[in-house]
């Protein structure tokens, strides 16, 4: 199979999972007690005239079954629903608000994996010796520590006792400088690394710890490779065995990780745009939750969904690209 | 994923040569040297006392609150005669007229002896908060773990021992499950189910299930490889029935490797649930609970206490950080492979 | 010979520091190379060959470490220690920094050819780009020219279609294949030795065969020499031009191949002739060595080969043998480490035979009481050297 033919082919299989999660969000859904729109005018004076009304208009008086069948058919046509809450589709939501979350991931990201695999193939070279030590103790305290108190800590550190940094909010490169009341691109984005970056840092410190772990252990072992002694036997220079004999095949493992933790980590995304008011997904979901607007949550559900299964396509495509044993399809 | 199932599949030891017979013993005589390495690993020592302590603490605070003095309460009116805060109970609101609003540490300025670390903007004391804090946590972590592991280790099992369309229908299923991000599923399963008035029950329920899948991959794969063993064969071959060669001998044969991902994932739990609370969908007030604690923090108080938001968050750090140290310590006594 | 041989060792040491004490891998060790030659070092597995020859490339694995000796080549000094102003033993002046020897010595002079053909080649770079990159290296080419030379090896060393196969993963190449590959890579920076460590002890009979033939026809051709370590005297036979014969970290027995063979003079050699498996015998007469090789972190005293040799008698428990000269075949030197021979003269005649079995249970792991008359003995103090019982103390 060629890598086109592999990248089809992967996503194929993905789509059973995508399938799953729309069942899972449905069913959860529509196993609420109580019908939706009930829970939706909670609080309010009910009008069964009105209940009815909305009821009928949305196809809720249908069975479940055809309910599926609608939103199935609607998915598949890229309409996620309507959010009556909000008076608007919940695809127009989606592309408003997925911007940051995606910003806030991805950066949390690069910063993770240009700390942690440095950190980790030092500390795998000085093995048990006081680097090593440090980066493990970072590690750990890097894992066991939630992001939303790192975030908390970052905003009294550099917030509210030295006041570097703003608290709150997020600026987005891709619009225009004159809206977001800059007077021009280099502005703006200035503006928007300084308030990413405690977010950034808030969430991307679980990610960046995991990762150093794992190339730390993926380095060792490697160094121990026969293969690298075979280099060493050659006159290979040390430096040039750490960054390329010993470090590609140690990178794969990392691959798999990253993808698989896309999910650790948009989940950590709801948690820390809570905490520096940022307007993405995750604070979407929690306003979705609170309102229980239960068409936003399933299609930020199925979005969340879908952006882990693709992240996790695009790492095994990747891996497939730098390990040459995989024979696109089957795996060793 | 065929990378980190393969690793965690190789995280053990290769597997016992258990005969029959004998595998109680073999399988007894590996913990007794297990334990042996653990207790000889700096590192898991120290996990292995923080989580001790934690969990002693929070027993404690257990018996305390929930039989509500009803043992201690004479030794605990006593100490309260001293006003040692200890006792105090963490829910209790001051009366008014004594309370002490946002007292700071006792190691800062305006700060006071009988309240170490201060109290909250209620008046409590904020130490007793965090001891009792810990009973959340801990009970938490460890049922929800087991909800996981368990409902794990059957779907694994029946998953990896019959094979063919079992297997595909459960292992699509724990695929799906992994897709959505942990905190999201729960959330929706807490707020659905709970008919929108979440409890910290729903919450344990929701984080137990999501670790389901996890623990089904180890499990399977390790059924995956006992399954070919000869003696299994055996066992099939003289007719033992396939519900007691899975408990017999798959299941006893998987538990090493599980075990310590399962004291792994009780750090990640207690890191799940205090997120749930701090979004306000885990314990609810008045309950003493470090994420409930840092949500209140957060909320208005990050400016004016400080002190509000470092307590909790150290806790949660500590206690985690025991059961990661001592995860990894029984994770190396078990695989020789990699020494640090 | 007459001439300087290519390389030389002598009393070589290299040991492991480990928890549970210190592993003599090497115990001093004597031998030499000269042009052109094939030298074997032969032994059980555990008799410290990969490490010294590992050693002679000073690429030994933490905890190891050469501890003592002499190793040079072509008159430079690879390993050789002298004694300090403070009486500490320090590095010698001459002795090659580590860059000299990564950029002068590794894969230019000598080169290696690992055992394992399916761990050595790096799965995630083709094999040409592997070859490549020490052709390049090591001969200062550039990278095109460097192509070429590995495409020229590859199909030297018998790879079909070698411009295809140049651009495949090692993944895609057999056992047999990739050894040809690692033969490629070796011969290919034009090194003046090989160290062959066990090259074909991974691969099946018939291919063993095949690479054997390769190697005794590119050696003739190229002239390089070689170090070939094996296991299988059988290999020995038919490759080697002289034998040394090692255990338990030391060198026992040393000859040209046809000397070792027809005179042996060890008792060791002769149990690992016996337990060859020849044409002219049956199965049934095959005659397996008694006992494991000991553990080298504690030999047994005197002889280390005494609880397992046939001849042992009282006085092997307590003198230690240093290989002397018994013979001397086609102008080398028939070197064996055993009191047996008269050159030793501590008594072994007079001495009480060791029944077999009986020793094989107490000598193992017992230095210490014995060791101390070993060490007090006069009779050995002139004939044979006790320094393998006695660095540790």
């Amino acid at each position: 199979m060629g890598l086109l033919k592999y990248t089809i082919y992967r996503l194929l299989q993905a789509i059973p999972v995508l399938i799953g999660i729309s069942i899972i969000t449905f069913v959860l859904a529509n196993l609420a007690p109580g019908d939706p729109v009930r829970l939706m005018l909670q609080g309010q004076q009910v009008d069964e005239e009105l209940v009815r009304a909305i009821e009928q208009r949305y196809g809720l008086d249908q069975p479940l079954h055809v309910r599926y069948w609608n939103y199935m058919t609607g998915l598949v046509q890229g309409d996620l629903g309507y959010s009556i809450h909000r008076d608007r589709p919940v695809s127009d939501l989606m592309v408003e608000r997925a911007g940051p979350t995606l910003l806030l991931v991805v950066s949390a990201y690069v910063f993770a994996i240009v700390t942690a695999i440095p950190l980790g193939i030092i500390a795998a070279k000085r093995r048990n010796k006081p680097t090593d030590h440090v980066s493990r103790i970072v590690a750990l305290v890097g894992v066991s520590t939630p992001s939303f108190w790192i975030g908390i800590m970052l905003i009294i550190i550099f917030a509210v006792q030295l006041g570097w940094l703003p608290s709150a909010g997020l600026v987005y490169p891709w619009q225009p400088p004159e809206a977001a009341g800059y007077d021009n691109h280099l502005q703006l984005w200035a503006a928007t690394i300084e308030h990413l970056l405690l977010p950034m840092i808030a969430l991307g410190t679980l990610q960046m710890a995991t990762l150093m772990r794992v190339e730390r252990t993926q380095m060792i072992d490697s160094l121990q490779q026969e293969y690298v002694k075979l280099a060493r036997a050659y006159g290979v220079p040390e430096r040039t065995i750490l960054r390329k004999h010993a470090f590609r095949s140690a990178q794969l493992p990392i691959i798999t990780i990253i993808g698989l933790n896309l999910s650790t980590a948009l989940g950590g995304a709801v948690l820390i745009e809570t905490v520096f008011a940022i307007n993405g997904m995750g604070r979407l979901f929690i306003e979705a939750i609170q309102q229980l607007d239960y068409q936003l949550i399933m299609g930020i559900t199925m979005v969340l969904g879908a952006i882990f299964v693709i992240g996790v396509v695009i790492t095994d495509i990747s891996y497939a690209y730098i390990d040459p044993r995989v024979t696109y399809g089957e795996r060793e | 994923m065929a990378t980190t199932e393969s690793q965690l599949e190789e995280q053990e030891p290769g597997a016992p040569e258990a005969t029959t017979d004998d595998e109680d013993v073999e399988a007894r005589v590996g913990w007794r040297y297990t334990l042996a390495k653990v207790k000889r690993d700096a590192t898991a020592r120290i996990g292995f006392y923080i989580v001790a302590i934690v969990l002693v603490i929070a027993a404690f605070a257990a018996v305390d609150s929930n039989l509500s003095r009803l043992t201690f309460g004479a030794l605990s009116d006593y100490r309260a005669a001293q006003a040692l805060p200890f006792f105090e109970h963490p829910t209790a609101l001051p009366e008014s007229g004594e309370a002490q609003r946002n007292v700071p540490p006792a190691f800062v300025d305006g700060g006071t002896l009988s309240h170490p670390l201060g109290t909250d903007p209620q008046g409590r004391d904020y130490f007793t908060r965090i001891v009792y804090g810990s009973q959340v946590s801990v009970s938490v972590g460890l049922v929800a773990t087991a909800i996981g592991l368990i409902g794990g280790t059957i779907v694994g099992a029946i998953s990896g021992y019959y094979g063919g369309w079992v297997d595909d229908v459960l292992m699509r299923a724990v695929e799906t499950l992994y897709a959505i991000p942990p905190l999201v599923l729960i959330i929706v399963f807490i707020v659905f189910v709970s008919d929108g008035s979440p409890d910290i029950r729903y919450a344990v329920i929701g984080v137990g299930i999501t670790f389901i899948p996890v623990f089904a991959r180890i499990i399977r794969s390790r059924v995956l490889s006992v399954r070919e063993m000869d003696y299994i064969e055996a066992a099939r071959a003289a007719g033992v029935k396939d519900r007691n060669i899975i408990r017999r001998h798959v299941i006893p044969n998987s538990f090493a490797p599980v075990l310590v991902y399962a004291t792994l994932q009780i750090g990640v739990t207690i890191l799940i649930v205090a997120g749930l609370s701090f979004l306000g969908y885990g314990a609810q007030p008045p309950t003493p609970d470090w994420g409930e604690m840092l949500r209140i923090a957060h909320g208005r108080y990050m400016h004016s206490n400080i002190w509000l938001s470092i307590w909790p968050g150290l806790a949660i750090l500590v206690t985690i950080m025991g059961f990661n140290l001592f995860g990894d310590g029984l994770q190396d006594a078990l695989d020789p492979r990699i020494k640090n | 010979m007459s001439s300087e041989p290519l390389l030389r060792v002598e009393n070589l040491k290299t040991q492991f520091f480990t928890e549970s004490g210190t592993v003599r891998a090497v115990d001093g060790i004597s031998f030499d190379v000269h042009e052109g030659e094939i030298v074997g070092l032969v032994g059980e597995s555990g008799a410290g060959k990969s490490v010294a020859s590992m050693s002679l490339l000073r690429l030994v694995d933490d905890p190891g470490e050469i501890v003592g000796g002499e190793i040079s080549y072509r008159g430079e000094t690879i390993f050789g220690l002298e004694e300090g102003p403070d009486g500490e033993l320090r590095e010698r002046e001459e002795m090659l920094s580590e860059s000299e020897m990564r950029e002068r010595i590794r894969g230019r002079e000598i080169a290696v050819i690992f055992q394992d053909p399916m761990e050595t080649l790096n799965p995630v770079f083709t094999v040409g780009g592997q070859l490549r990159e020490f052709i390049e290296l090591n001969r200062d080419l550039p990278s095109d020219e460097a192509k070429a030379q590995a495409i020229d090896m590859l199909r030297e060393v018998g790879i079909p279609d070698p411009k295809e196969r140049y651009e495949e993963y090692p993944h895609q190449f057999s056992g047999g294949m990739r050894q040809r590959v690692l033969i490629a890579m070796a011969l290919a920076c034009e090194p003046n030795l090989i160290i062959a460590d066990e090259p074909t002890t991974a691969l099946d009979v018939t291919v063993e065969g095949q690479i054997l033939d390769l190697v005794d026809d590119l050696q003739d051709r190229y002239d390089t020499s070689f170090i070939w370590v094996t296991h299988d005297m059988g290999v020995v036979a038919e490759i080697c031009d002289r034998v040394n014969v090692m255990y338990l970290g030391e060198i026992v027995e040393q000859a040209p191949v046809d000397e070792l063979f027809y005179e042996t003079n060890h008792p060791y050699t002769n149990a690992l002739l016996d337990s060859m498996p020849r044409p002219d015998r049956t199965v049934e007469e095959l005659d397996p060595i008694e006992g494991v090789m000991p553990e080298a972190i504690n030999p047994p005293s005197g002889c280390r080969f005494h609880p397992r040799c046939p001849d042992a008698r009282e006085v092997c428990t307590r003198v230690h043998p240093e290989p002397l000269e018994v013979d001397r075949a086609d102008g080398y030197p028939h070197r064996a480490a055993c009191v047996k021979h008269d050159v030793f003269d501590v008594g072994y005649d007079e001495s009480v035979p060791l029944e077999a079995g009986d020793e094989a249970e107490t000598g193992v792991g017992e230095t210490g009481t014995e060791a101390n008359v070993d060490s007090d003995s006069p009779l050995e103090e002139d004939q044979a050297s006790t320094d393998g019982g006695e660095s540790e103390r």
